[in-house]
């Protein structure tokens, strides 16, 4: 601890009308982190039918649209590839005038092998790996950014994108059009349970909740899509029909 | 006049401005209301106000934690006391970055301790990348409402700017013009040196602060910039997980009447070295710049408890009329009028806790249900009578005589009522066709200058009752006597 903070926390207790010399800590409260038992809310999300999580995906969808997330749902990988594919060649470059696209090192991504599917067109496909060193300027090339979030969260129809090792923040930012895949069992009722989820993951440097394209409402609150951000995001929900590992969700992000 | 009533008279005559305002009101305002009403979980506002209060009860604990958390992810952290050791802090990381441009993030606090122009003067390119900021930045304006800075300027103004400033063709249409700000920062983000925000809701026990935006640039200017400085309000902090939970959501519904905003970014310290953005240096200037003072008084302590969300411009009839100019200051609004004058002075700002109503709306409207009207009156107590806690001298010691005399009057009923009769009197000269007063001369001309005043009634509450009472009571007397 520094001067400064000893002097600054020590004012904070004068102002408390705590003695300003002596540290309170915080195991003499134990009370003041306490958080609520979530062995219940775990088992919830563990135990849900692949009936339930059906019901889960359509909340999603419908709050989704309203916030112009355009939902997509995939019995298989190539029903995703299909879809991205079709993005990809429907869509136009924004900044430049090549189509790149970017995506993270996901297995959920590597399993749509794009770059099989553009042999006769000028499609370039990067992966963000970890060892790339010119993953930023790919990413900053690149029309399209395919990400697979870790949670969805089905009554705020929320993305939830931690930071991790080939799987950096700005394939979901820089790029104009934001691709999320996500198997169905990954997608949780509410926030207070993928916080519950979140728990396990706290020690990360950096994450972000993402509901939909950014928009902005300054000018005479008109609402335009894509003030910085991605102005499109689609969501592919890749439900296979042996819905194995229901628990998946919990054991990604415990 | 002062600034207040002229800023206030400018606003009152500008047509654009009122429509917008009641846009703005009648949107966010009842919305948020209709939101509360209908909220499932309603112990949720009573819940979030009572843990702000207790968080506040341990600052320097959840402060001491965060800090801890950050630093263990080699994140700087850095308390500043006053303003200027933030900016001094700020612009010592600027310098030994040789930065040459930063990009800033909506933050109010920025504004509060006045950085821009301390990072100017040293030669550096300041950029605001919220939409609304950057318009204001450009028309070198100042922004008007806590969400939406550039309420006060309609599309064919910002129009103009762009044309002239960014060397488009004129155009009115909203999305073009949102799109060309988009190339113009897109630009401006990618080759910032630094990132500078403020922090919405900081979480102690995870050491990570958040921040919601609609458009990203938020994430923007904490993602591409080598270097991220956030500077955060020493009480805008939760202790757990489970608070930020209900917080952040209070926040994005009081502000916009969203679940969520589009992004919700968490950031704990710079990004790891495999990482290939994120900044590679994290620091977090936690700031007292007063704030400490406004805690040791039990009797404003409730107004840190505040989200930030707007919720309160949103309904207060005064702002809705007289917009954010008029209270110069980074705060407008009923908590602007708060927290203005505890910050920098309440003889300073005297105007601001005189000029609301007392209403009582942004109490029912605030998602953490803060009693700014008692706070008001207590400000303006502390101006009728002085206080040395506060430095307050009387704002006005004609007004205490007066009021000294007024008490000695109405205590004493008969004269009382004698000075009503010569009053009635007197008044005849003044009254108008419109059975109004409307002028009247030397220091009570305050009173009709910008209003009529209703005349004294040809008879008083008392006189009347006693007339009817006496009717009644001689109408009652029978059936009393029956019943016995």
């Amino acid at each position: 601890m520094d001067h400064n903070q000893a002097f600054f926390l020590g004012n904070i207790r004068t102002a408390l009308g705590e003695a300003p010399h002596s540290e309170r800590v915080k195991s003499m409260f134990p009370k003041l982190f306490a958080s609520p038992d979530t062995t219940e809310i775990r088992q919830k999300i563990a135990g849900r039918t692949v009936a339930e999580q059906d019901e889960l995906v359509e909340i999603f969808l419908k709050n989704g649209n309203s916030l112009n997330i355009c939902s997509h749902i995939v019995a298989s990988s190539d029903a995703a590839a299909a879809v991205v594919v079709e993005l990809i060649r429907s869509k136009e470059p924004e900044f430049n005038h090549t189509k790149h696209v970017i995506g993270h090192d996901h297995p959920d991504i590597a399993a749509l092998q794009l770059w099989k599917r553009f042999n006769r067109e000028a499609v370039t496909v990067h992966t963000a790996f970890n060892s790339d060193r010119q993953v930023q300027e790919k990413t900053i090339a690149s029309f399209i950014g395919i990400t697979a979030p870790t949670i969805g969260v089905a009554d705020s129809a929320t993305l939830i994108q931690l930071t991790e090792p080939g799987r950096p923040r700005s394939t979901s930012l820089l790029p104009s059009i934001h691709i999320a895949i996500m198997r169905r069992e990954h997608i949780v009722a509410d926030l207070q349970e993928a916080y519950t989820l979140l728990r396990g993951r706290a020690h990360l440097d950096s994450l972000v909740f993402i509901s939909g394209p950014s928009k902005t409402a300054d000018i005479e609150a008109h609402m335009v899509h894509g003030a910085h951000g991605p102005r499109e995001v689609h969501l592919i929900i890749l439900a296979e029909p042996s819905a194995a590992g229901s628990d998946a969700a919990t054991t990604e992000a415990a | 006049m002062n600034d207040y009533s002229k800023e206030a008279q400018k606003a009152l005559a500008s047509p654009r401005l009122q429509a917008s305002l009641h846009t703005l009101q009648d949107r966010f305002g009842k919305g948020a209301m209709a939101l509360w009403a209908n909220m499932e979980d309603q112990e949720m506002r009573r819940r979030v106000k009572k843990s702000r209060l207790k968080n506040l009860e341990h600052l320097d604990i959840l402060l001491a934690e965060l800090a801890r958390n950050v630093r263990a992810r080699g994140g700087k952290v850095y308390f500043a006391e006053t303003a200027q050791d933030a900016i001094d802090y700020t612009l010592k990381v600027a310098r030994d970055n040789k930065v040459k441009r930063v990009v800033k993030g909506k933050s109010m606090i920025s504004m509060e301790i006045g950085i821009d122009p301390a990072l100017e003067e040293d030669g550096i390119e300041v950029v605001e990348t919220d939409l609304g900021e950057y318009i204001i930045q450009l028309a070198g304006d100042k922004p008007s409402h806590i969400i939406a800075p550039c309420i006060h300027m309609d599309r064919k103004q910002i129009g103009q700017l762009f044309a002239e400033k960014l060397g488009m063709d004129y155009t009115d249409d909203p999305p073009t013009l949102t799109m060309a700000a988009r190339k113009e920062l897109r630009e401006k983000l990618l080759s910032a040196d630094m990132g500078l925000t403020g922090c919405n809701l900081a979480c102690a026990e995870t050491g990570h602060i958040s921040l919601v935006s609609n458009e990203g640039n938020i994430r923007m200017a904490t993602t591409m910039p080598p270097v991220h400085v956030a500077l955060m309000g020493m009480e805008r902090i939760v202790a757990t997980l489970e608070e930020h939970r209900e917080t952040v959501q209070l926040l994005t519904r009081g502000a916009a009447l969203q679940k969520l905003s589009t992004y919700v970014s968490f950031t704990g310290g710079p990004s790891s070295a495999d990482d290939p953005d994120g900044p590679k240096e994290f620091h977090l200037v936690i700031i007292d710049n007063g704030r400490a003072k406004i805690l040791a008084d039990p009797e404003f302590r409730e107004v840190l408890a505040c989200i930030r969300c707007g919720a309160c411009l949103n309904i207060c009839p005064v702002y809705g009329r007289i917009g954010g100019h008029a209270y110069n200051s980074s705060y407008c609004g009923p908590i602007g009028a708060v927290i203005t004058p505890l910050l920098d002075g309440i003889n300073k700002h005297a105007d601001l806790c005189k000029g609301e109503t007392l209403c009582g709306a942004c109490k029912d409207i605030c998602p953490v249900q803060i009693d700014l009207p008692r706070m008001l009156a207590a400000l303006r107590q502390k101006l009728a009578y002085a206080s040395d806690r506060w430095d307050t001298r009387q704002h006005n010691p004609a007004e205490a005589y007066g009021f000294t005399i007024w008490r000695l009057i109405i205590t004493r009923k008969p004269l009382y009522r004698s000075l009503l009769k010569i009053g009635r009197l007197f008044q005849r000269v003044f009254i108008k066709k419109n059975n109004m007063i409307s002028s009247m001369a030397g220091i009570a001309s305050g009173w009709t200058d910008g209003r009529d005043l209703p005349p004294i009634a040809k008879k008083t509450f008392t006189e009347l009752w006693e007339e009817k009472y006496r009717n009644r009571q001689a109408a009652a007397a029978p059936e009393t006597e029956e019943n016995q």
